[in-house]
């Protein structure tokens, strides 16, 4: 090997350290200096207040609230379903101008001209984010929480035969690549929600946590077999799209109801063609979280629907989006990342791969099916447009 | 009568109980009721599932027995009047060998099915146990409690089980 061809007088210098954090803190200053008035206002009237040992107690005044009404807990605790009970509670607005952190019920008129705008939380519509079984499936949720690291028989666990084991492996790299989008699209909107609409933000956060652990434990797994093994093209493209969708009702359209229905489906695969109790078990939890995330999903779509001014507009719109999306998904579920590993699981071996293709029919089939019938049940028809055939494609 | 148990009785253990009876199903309730650790840690289950055995009544037509589910409780459990499924979120129907085979299976793996006979593995094509559902929203329930749908009939190991037409 020879000398470089450069001199230490060559190297350049190292660029200026963080310069977007520079950037960044500039224009915090520029925009918080802007509402300068605003927030020392509130600060010089509390000093000079504070100074001459004066108290202001003026949050004991409960005009215009209904305070004294206690909340009392159900069988289950105290849920969100009973503190709803309470007109303290604050009722949810169709369209709330909330856009700060001023909780719902509480007296917060009077302060209304004084307090910032939060410009992130675009989402002022509640028929962009409601869902009937929304409250349920938090309680639901928090109640049926599970950890990857302790409730999963790790120490079961023993090493499969080449080919399963590197198929087991290959699926749960799939999944690793997948889960974390079910966390990201709602992480997206997550910040975009006023307060006002906390329940359908208290379950995104479930949804969230259950992506977490879902990717935690498919990684573990993966890495105890052996390794994580490829990654998938297709895959990337249908995770994109998701995220990409332009309205929070079509992202959870192809998120939860399609995306997670079929991955639903793949779960139930799993642990049926599992080759290990510890594979059984993953599966088993797994499937119970994705499925609370497919029937937010339906009925939300629902709601939308059932809400919007202009219903056939509205469902047109879904349909020139589901043309896009199902086709899109399609592209991740022909993936022979999944197809193949699969059915190698499904038929017992690499020598068994026709059988379990053949087998992979059957359950496509199913898979589609299902899918249908949760548009039908939101009131949306994908039964001519469908773009997955029910058939698959081999 | 087929006198074939399901556990090797000894003087401490309970009566034998036929299955598929409305008996049996209380005597699973009664587990799951007095083992409210292990269910609150699952988390709470509320759902109405069915249990039919296409062959299990006495003239080897249908028979079919609903158990509600509340919080992290069995509250209920009854004999449906010809299988009908009005009232469960879901029915898992099969005939009476499938479900003894299962039964049988959990008891010999002491509360543990082997890979072939959890309920998930054996519904999930459709056959030998069947998931019926008129409403995709009831039918996912399976899903979203399976697991302790699962810990509720794997409790079968601690009941001597006969099988016989109800």
């Amino acid at each position: 090997m020879g000398q470089p061809n450069y001199t230490p007088n060559d190297i350049k210098p190292l660029p200026v350290a963080l310069p977007l954090n520079e950037e960044g803190l500039a224009f915090y200053e520029k925009k918080y200096n802007r509402d300068y008035n605003q927030w020392t206002e509130i600060l010089q009237k509390n000093v000079e207040r504070m100074t001459k040992g004066d108290l202001s107690l003026h949050w004991m005044n409960t005009e215009g609230s209904s305070w004294g009404k206690r909340a009392k807990p159900s069988s289950r605790g105290l849920t969100y379903t009973d503190v709803n009970k309470l007109a303290t509670s604050g009722k949810m607005e169709a369209e709330t101008r909330w856009m700060n952190f001023a909780p719902r019920g509480s007296i917060r008129e009077p302060y209304f001209d004084v307090m910032p705008v939060i410009e992130d939380y675009t989402v002022a519509s509640r028929d962009e984010l409601w869902a009937d079984n929304v409250v349920t499936l938090y309680e639901e949720a928090v109640a049926r929480q599970w950890s990857a690291t302790r409730d999963i028989p790790w120490g079961e666990l023993e090493p499969l035969p080449e080919d399963l084991e590197k198929a087991s492996c290959q699926l749960f790299t799939f999944l690793t690549e997948v889960e974390f989008v079910a966390g990201d699209f709602p992480a997206k909107w997550l910040y975009r929600i006023p307060q006002d609409f906390l329940e359908v933000k208290s379950f995104l956060a479930t949804q969230l946590m259950d992506e977490a652990r879902h990717q935690e434990v498919f990684r573990k797994r993966a890495l105890a077999g052996g390794g994580l093994l490829h990654a998938s093209p297709g895959f990337e493209w249908a995770l994109k799209a998701i995220l990409d969708a332009p309205t929070h009702t079509m992202g959870t359209f192809l998120l939860n109801l399609l995306g997670e229905g079929l991955v639903l489906s793949i779960f139930r695969s799993g642990e049926m063609i599992a080759k290990t109790h510890v594979d059984k078990e993953i599966f088993r939890r797994t499937l119970q979280d994705e499925a609370r995330h497919v029937s937010y999903g339906v009925l939300e779509l629902k709601n939308y629907l059932d809400t919007h001014p202009d219903r056939e507009k509205a469902v047109e719109e879904m349909h020139r989006f589901a043309d896009v999306g199902e086709q899109i998904i399609l592209t991740a579920f022909t993936e022979s990342t999944v197809i193949e590993p699969v059915s190698i699981l499904l038929g017992g071996g690499l020598d068994k791969i026709e059988q379990g293709l053949e087998g992979m029919l059957k359950v496509w089939a199913m898979f589609i099916e299902e899918y249908l019938q949760r548009c039908d049940r939101a009131g949306f028809n994908r039964r001519e447009r469908c773009k997955i055939p029910i058939h698959a494609p081999w | 009568m087929e006198n074939i148990e399901t556990n090797t009785r000894t003087q401490d253990t309970p009566a034998p109980v036929s299955f598929p009876s409305t008996a049996w199903f209380q005597a699973l309730a009664d587990l799951m009721n007095t083992d409210r650790d292990t269910h609150e840690h699952l988390g709470f289950i509320d759902c109405v599932a069915q249990f039919t055995v296409l062959d299990g009544g006495p003239d080897g037509g249908r028979v079919a027995y609903q158990v509600t589910f509340e919080e992290i409780a069995a509250t209920d459990v009854r004999e449906v009047t010809d299988g009908d499924s009005a009232g469960a979120s879901f029915a898992l129907e099969a005939g009476l060998a499938t479900w003894r085979e299962m039964i049988e299976n959990i008891a010999a793996g002491d509360g543990r099915p082997d890979l072939e006979h959890t309920l998930n593995a054996m519904s999930h094509i459709g056959t030998p146990i069947a998931l019926v559902a008129d409403d995709p929203l009831e039918r996912d329930c399976y899903f979203r409690f399976n697991q302790s749908l699962q810990t509720f009939v794997n409790a079968s190991c601690q009941i001597v089980t006969v099988f016989e037409r109800a």
